[in-house]
């Protein structure tokens, strides 16, 4: 049971951290809080990966079109009394609902002033294996929302368990709930391996325990991550691979900065000059394209250092020749 | 005689971008990027395998948006523009970087990369689906499809309807593309739904992949974890689990390969780097920077990035194919004592991170397979038909609720930047339930046909994941945003001309055109 709760925890730590869509940021720190931070950032950005190249799929550039704007809009609601239960995951559902104004026109006709007293409320039943016929529940426990509230996340904090939420309004006066409409049911998924075992497919609970851990990829109950680097270790020593090649080493995690100041210079070199448009022309002795009217032009990636450069020009009937050289250096300093 | 498998799929998947009213359309970029990234060297990666004779089994899921994009005559068309303008672009690079060698290697091989790419285009007349197709009728890549148009199945609980149609038009879509019934499905964003899997029965389908939890939470307790099929309850449809650790060697930034100093940096392209008016005709012609593919620079380590060393890399790739095909043999043979059966470690990954993200994931891949063909005896890939067909009883479960998403429930695609969209999608899925009921027996003529057709479409174009996805995901969600709202909008006139019997023929014309995706839909399968 031990061993259980243990690799549960550790999963949900990994489900916390698995495509992480936010971006860590870190405070401005001294250097020496860095390296301490670094590791932690690691470690939190496991998983950051998924999401960083999903999105990478999507790759969008860096400055924002201005489409045309549509020219209708969707509508706010449908008109009808509905409220909808979804699950986000084992602990969070959501609702979104709709009260049209006549539902409660009419509910203010009925109920007077205690109208005005009372609080809008969801009331969250927890239906668990039974039909639910309104009054059955297990229990229930009521949100008090905003009056101009249309979805609400529920923390129901039970995991697999049954749901069913009415959304209505509660009297100040005596507690009385009367309902607008009522959910669909919804089921939140078990946070954790079922308790139910199948006789005819028993596993002891150690043995599933070590195979629980292994799908995560928890690793310490697997042989793999730790022989692997033996055997990297082993190849060093016998001179077999170049570089020690256990990945951890690398990492692509950036820390952001805090001042984000910068500046690069790059230089190129454009040559560029014309001549009979029938002529052959090169550059350092490769054959260059001239356009229709016999003029040329090309870029060059300017390193440091000496560039000679010379265009040799030769006339269509190969009898005139003219050779220019530009010398070009470039220091960088 | 080996002691267990090892199934590798990839989900090859693009959301339906195509924009005929527009010249030039930003977001199609991400066809184009992945052809020349992604589908071109992994078809390179398996004819050389086919042809030096090395026997290997990849699962793929091809999304039916991402098929019928391939296959379209229109972006077949502009990818060729697009190609080819990136071809003038790298010939210009190898002139510009003549004096700097350790970049104009760089520009000579992306040179060829481009090249290559663009004959392998034409080769399949422009169609890549025919090359994948060809590899499954040799037995070597076996395709599963997926939904329609990857809508996320746990949040359409509330309107399974949906949920059936997403899964019957990619069915028939993928017969009519792939000449067979699809064996397996890959279900968007991993999400199960338990229930779900009776749809997948009343369509044939005999298996699907969920992620971990999704197996190792189901009910009873599953003996074998993750590393053997479970049947679902009542259905009999099988379902694979994701093994973890292995994907965590290739998908996390700390244990993962793609981190690696020596691959090539994904963040720094030319396209941003160069001078903006050399750059100015080969980014977008509203003048936005943008990437162009060519990149330099490897990861490094640092800020200050060194040029990318293809040799090394290459190494680099060698060895990280070695050392995932070791970390499987050791759990494969662990697994062997322990289970006293041959195991199946699933290990699926997003295609596009093959190429597009890590450079050298397709080299990755054709290392591993080679590897595990020539170097071992231990493991062997396989397909989970070849798996089910060889070991046809398991243990029958209800699997829980799960995706491979963020948290590995719903949150990504059901949280404040895109809840809103809900109660729109259910209110469509509602109304298109009831125009198939309502026209489910009547003979509908030409164009009120056409109509409910195209409404069908609309709505399933709402329903991609992948625009709750942008949303959820924080940067440049205008996009997303916009085709949500138009396609439901598209699918309200639909419906209100539908049941006022005044369809404007001229504007379902318009729609036709724009969204032409399932030529063939039949809109009574929203029931």
């Amino acid at each position: 049971m031990a061993i259980l709760r243990r690799i549960k925890e550790r999963f949900k730590k990994v489900m916390q951290r698995k495509k992480e869509p936010s971006k860590a940021k870190m405070p401005f720190i001294r250097k020496a809080e860095k390296e301490k931070l670094l590791k932690k950032i690691k470690k939190e950005a496991l998983g950051t990966q998924e999401t960083a190249i999903e999105k990478a799929k999507f790759s969008m550039p860096a400055a924002v079109r201005v489409a045309p704007p549509l020219l209708e809009e969707l509508p706010w609601g449908y008109g009808g009394d509905k409220i909808v239960l979804q699950v986000r995951d084992p602990w969070w559902i959501h609702a979104y609902w709709e009260v049209t104004s006549q539902s409660l026109d009419k509910l203010r006709e009925r109920l007077g002033d205690a109208f005005f007293n009372a609080r809008r409320t969801l009331r969250v039943y927890d239906i668990s294996q039974i039909i639910f016929d309104g009054t059955n529940a297990h229990r229930f426990f009521d949100i008090e929302i905003n009056p101009e509230a249309t979805n609400w996340y529920i923390d129901t904090g039970g995991p697999g368990r049954s749901w069913c939420v009415d959304i209505g309004l509660r009297l100040a006066t005596r507690g009385e709930f009367i309902k607008i409409a009522r959910s669909n049911t919804v089921y939140t998924p078990i946070e954790g391996p079922s308790w139910i075992t199948d006789e005819e497919w028993m596993v002891p609970e150690e043995m599933f325990a070590r195979l629980y851990g292994m799908g995560f990829g928890l690793g310490r109950s697997s042989p793999v991550g730790k022989a692997w680097q033996e055997r990297i270790k082993r190849a060093l020593f016998s001179g077999i691979l170049a570089s020690p090649g256990i990945t951890s080493v690398s990492s692509p995690v950036k820390i952001p900065k805090e001042r984000k100041f910068w500046l690069i210079v790059n230089t190129e070199l454009i040559v560029y000059g014309a001549t009979e448009s029938d002529a052959k022309v090169t550059i350092q002795g490769k054959e260059i394209r001239l356009r229709p009217d016999g003029t040329f032009s090309l870029r060059f990636a300017l390193p440091d250092g000496k560039q000679v450069i010379p265009v040799e020009a030769t006339s269509s009937d190969g009898i005139d020749t003219r050779t220019i050289t530009p010398i070009v250096s470039k220091e960088t300093k | 005689m080996n002691k267990g498998y090892l199934c590798i799929v990839l989900h090859g998947h693009l959301p339906f971008v195509r924009h005929p009213e527009h010249e030039d359309f930003l977001e199609e970029d991400w066809l184009y990027e992945a052809i020349t990234e992604t589908y071109v060297p992994l078809i390179e990666v398996f004819e050389g395998l086919l042809n030096d004779k090395v026997d290997f089994r990849i699962t793929m899921s091809l999304t039916p948006t991402l098929v019928s994009m391939l296959s379209d005559l229109l972006l077949q068309e502009r990818y060729l523009k697009h190609i080819n303008r990136l071809i003038e672009l790298a010939h210009r690079e190898v002139e510009r970087t003549r004096w700097q060698p350790e970049f104009q290697n760089l520009a000579i091989m992306y040179l060829n990369n481009f090249c290559k790419a663009r004959d392998i285009f034409e080769r399949f007349s422009r169609n890549l689906v025919t090359a994948f197709k060809n590899f499954q009728d040799l037995g070597k890549v076996e395709i599963v499809t997926c939904g329609a148009t990857h809508g996320y199945f746990p949040l359409m609980e509330v309107c399974r309807e949906s949920v059936r149609a997403q899964i019957k038009v990619a069915v028939s879509h993928y017969e009519s593309v792939f000449g067979r019934r699809p064996q397996g499905i890959w279900l968007p964003e991993c999400g199960y739904q338990p229930g779900h899997d009776e749809i997948l029965r009343e369509v044939g389908l005999r298996y699907f992949f969920a992620d971990a939890h999704g197996v190792l939470h189901g009910t009873p307790r599953p003996k074998y974890g993750v590393f053997a099929p479970v049947y679902c309850r009542g259905t009999g449809v099988a379902c694979f689990g994701r093994d973890l650790e292995s994907s965590k060697q290739v998908w996390s930034s700390i244990e993962g390969y793609p981190g690696d100093y020596y691959y090539r940096e994904f963040y720094r392209d030319v396209g941003f780097d160069l001078d903006y008016e050399y750059i100015r005709p080969y980014i977008h012609p509203d003048g936005v920077r943008i990437n162009t593919g060519i990149k330099y620079y490897r990861i490094t380590g640092s800020e200050n990035k060194q040029p990318y060393i293809p040799h090394l890399a290459r190494e680099k790739a060698a060895e990280h194919a070695g050392n995932f095909m070791f970390n499987r043999e050791k759990q494969v043979e662990y697994l062997y004592d322990f289970m006293q059966k041959k195991s199946i470690i699933v290990s699926p990954y997003d295609a596009e991170l093959f190429g597009h993200w890590w450079y050298e994931g397709p080299m990755w891949l054709d290392f591993l397979l080679r590897k595990i063909y020539f170097d071992q005896k231990t493991i062997s890939t396989i397909t989970a038909s070849e798996y089910l067909f060889q070991n046809p009883r398991n243990q029958v479960l209800v699997p829980s609720m799960s995706s491979w998403g963020w948290k590995g429930y719903s949150e990504m695609w059901l949280q404040g930047a895109n809840d809103w969209t809900y109660r729109h999608l259910h209110k469509a899925s509602e109304r298109m339930t009831e125009l198939a009921r309502t026209f489910s027996h009547t003979h509908t003529d030409g164009l009120l046909q056409r109509a409910l057709n195209q409404a069908l479409r609309e709505l399933l174009l709402a329903q991609s994941s992948d625009w709750a996805f942008i949303m959820g995901a924080g940067t440049h969600t205008a996009y997303a945003v916009r085709r949500t709202k138009e396609h439901i909008l598209r699918f309200t006139n639909l419906y209100e001309q539908i049941k006022s019997n005044s369809v404007d023929e001229k504007w379902l014309q318009d729609l036709e055109y724009k969204d032409n995706i399932f030529p063939n839909i039949d809109y009574r399968v929203h029931q």
